[in-house]
């Protein structure tokens, strides 16, 4: 299978000045397949928002390439089919919102890669089901709570059909419950097909990924399925990342009753394992 | 709590007003274009007659669109001292331009004739007339619909590489944006004067007091529209937005038998206004 976002060799800096570049991504490779729900994880610094940044076009490397579905991000001509595979949700709610009403605002992407009316209705529609923000169709934004507002960035994101979307810490402004609507939109998105990425510093919100990827320093250091990265408990702890909460609980639980699993990762399991230890299930 | 701080609830702008009445139906371009039409012909009408017919006309509309008068009251009441500046200024210095009829006063400089009553009374009415006028415009049309119906109408221009559609985003971005800088600068505020800023206890007179309070709000604020701008900028790029590029539009307004029939009564009575000779 191809990939759909191909990273080769890609190192990125800033300017500061004429003289000083502050380095942030250092010689990354990575691909992303069709399907894929990823998570990239990395404390504040780590270049994990500027790696996301990489994937559409937003930015370009300063060397090596990133391909998406073939196409170089540094070629201006392919910008727009860039654009329209990847599609990208940012972290300020407010902030990628444009127009008065959210069923415009969902719109504004199809007015500008020229979608006719007609079709352009049936999308809107249904983008705002998925996202469950149908009701609110004919609301002014600043209506809406910060979880709302991000689902619309999403719908407005979804109409465009893209085959990948990028959630650049799209969850960091929002309260729990805003947060546990979101994650839950693209649980669903993913099922539906959607390669998802999603940069984030919750360990919950990485957990419920298919593939994690730990960057420290601009360079990827671990990579695989949370599972696999959870249990480098003592890695984790060093890169200033922990791992989930329930992961932790699971672990002081190991300490004392040996029988009970540290391998836990999702708070279903969590509760399981419980209800197992209780009944006598385990180790009896 | 006091509402001292409370600046996002007392937005007037794109106050709507939804009652479903025959005029909210209407196609907003033509609604757009009568309020257009009428506000010339009574900027240029200068009878009494005229002016009352617009006076009865604009409160006629009030009735219409089932929109509480008192709306519309409370837009006149801040121009009030404005209306009664402008009436004595007039009445006590134009009357040497507008000299003709009876002569009422005359000493020194300040000559008081009935055509600069006629002047002072027709100004004062014209006032409250658009400001009636335009409150029914603007309580009956969302602010949505009013930029598209500019961006319609100014459409032709296109032609003339008139940048229209940006035109267009540029006012639908800052009216979306109003509330959120308002929201901001509450915030803002509230931080300031828990702090021990003093806002607004200067008497209203002192405006050069009362524009330094200001100071520690309104640069704080460039800052963060700025920084909001960068990152609107990046989310509009992300959804292929690309300045001068030919793209479609979601919202668009067919008007019907009944919208060309409105427009034909507000031209009639523009005409009315502007070219019947009324005996006062």
């Amino acid at each position: 299978m191809d990939p759909i976002i191909r990273l080769e060799n890609v190192s990125f800096s800033y300017k500061i000045n004429e003289k000083t570049k502050v380095s942030v991504l250092k010689n990354i490779s990575l691909s992303i397949f069709p399907g894929e729900y990823v998570a990239i994880i990395g404390h504040n610094g780590s270049g994990k928002s500027t790696l996301s940044k990489l994937l559409n076009g937003i930015l370009t490397p300063d060397h090596g390439e990133v391909w998406v579905h073939g196409h170089n991000t540094k070629d201006t001509n392919k910008k727009r089919a860039i654009r329209q595979a990847v599609g990208m949700v940012f972290q300020h709610p407010d902030n990628q919102i444009v127009a008065t009403i959210v069923e415009e605002d969902v719109a504004f992407g199809l007015e500008n890669i020229g979608v006719p009316r007609e079709e352009m209705k049936k999308r809107v529609d249904e983008a705002l089901n998925v996202v469950k923000m149908s009701p609110f169709r004919h609301r002014p934004p600043h209506h809406l709570s910060g979880g709302q507002k991000q689902r619309v960035a999403i719908a407005g994101v979804l109409a465009m059909q893209p085959e990948c979307i990028v959630f650049d810490e799209a969850t960091s402004m929002l309260d729990s419950f805003g947060r546990k609507e979101v994650i839950q939109v693209m649980r669903q998105m993913n099922n539906m097909g959607m390669t998802i990425i999603t940069v984030t510093h919750h360990m919950s919100e990485a957990a419920e990924a298919g593939r994690i990827i730990v960057v420290e320093d601009g360079e990827i250091v671990m990579d695989g399925t949370p599972r696999e990265i959870f249990k480098h408990k003592q890695e984790l702890e060093a890169l200033k990342l922990e791992v989930p909460s329930v992961s932790q609980m699971a672990e002081v639980i190991h300490r004392q009753f040996a029988d009970f699993s540290r391998d836990i990762i999702h708070e279903h399991e969590f509760i399981g394992e419980v209800e197992e230890f209780l009944s006598g299930g385990v180790g009896s | 709590m006091s509402s001292e701080f409370d600046i996002s609830r007392n937005i007037t702008i794109g106050q709507y007003v939804p009652t479903g009445s025959f005029i909210h139906r209407l196609d907003p371009r033509i609604k757009l274009l009568i309020f257009v039409f009428l506000v010339v012909a009574i900027a240029l009408n200068t009878s009494y007659i005229g002016n009352a017919v617009g006076l009865i006309l604009s409160l006629y509309l009030f009735w219409a669109s089932k929109i509480p008068i008192s709306y519309g009251l409370s837009g006149v009441k801040p121009a009030i001292p404005f209306i009664i500046i402008l009436a004595v200024l007039q009445l006590l210095f134009q009357g040497q331009l507008f000299s003709g009829g009876k002569v009422f006063v005359d000493y020194g400089f300040i000559l008081i004739t009935s055509e600069s009553i006629r002047l002072v009374i027709v100004s004062a009415v014209r006032f409250i007339e658009i400001i009636f006028l335009s409150s029914v415009l603007t309580l009956s049309t969302s602010t949505t619909e009013l930029t598209h119906s500019i961006q319609s109408l100014l459409s032709p221009l296109k032609k003339m590489n008139f940048p229209v559609h940006e035109i267009s985003l540029i006012t639908t971005i800052s009216i979306r944006f109003v509330p959120t800088f308002a929201i901001e600068m509450e915030k803002m505020m509230k931080a300031q004067a828990s702090r021990g800023a003093d806002f607004g206890s200067g008497s209203w007179w002192r405006i050069i007091q009362r524009t330094k309070e200001m100071f520690p709000i309104i640069i704080p604020l460039f800052n963060i529209a700025l920084a909001r701008a960068e990152d609107l900028i990046l989310a509009m790029e992300a959804r292929c937005y690309t300045p001068g590029g030919e793209r479609s539009t979601y919202s668009v307004y067919k008007a019907v038998t009944k919208d060309y029939l409105i427009l034909l009564v507000g031209l009639l009575l523009t005409l009315l206004l502007l070219f019947y000779p009324f005996p006062i």
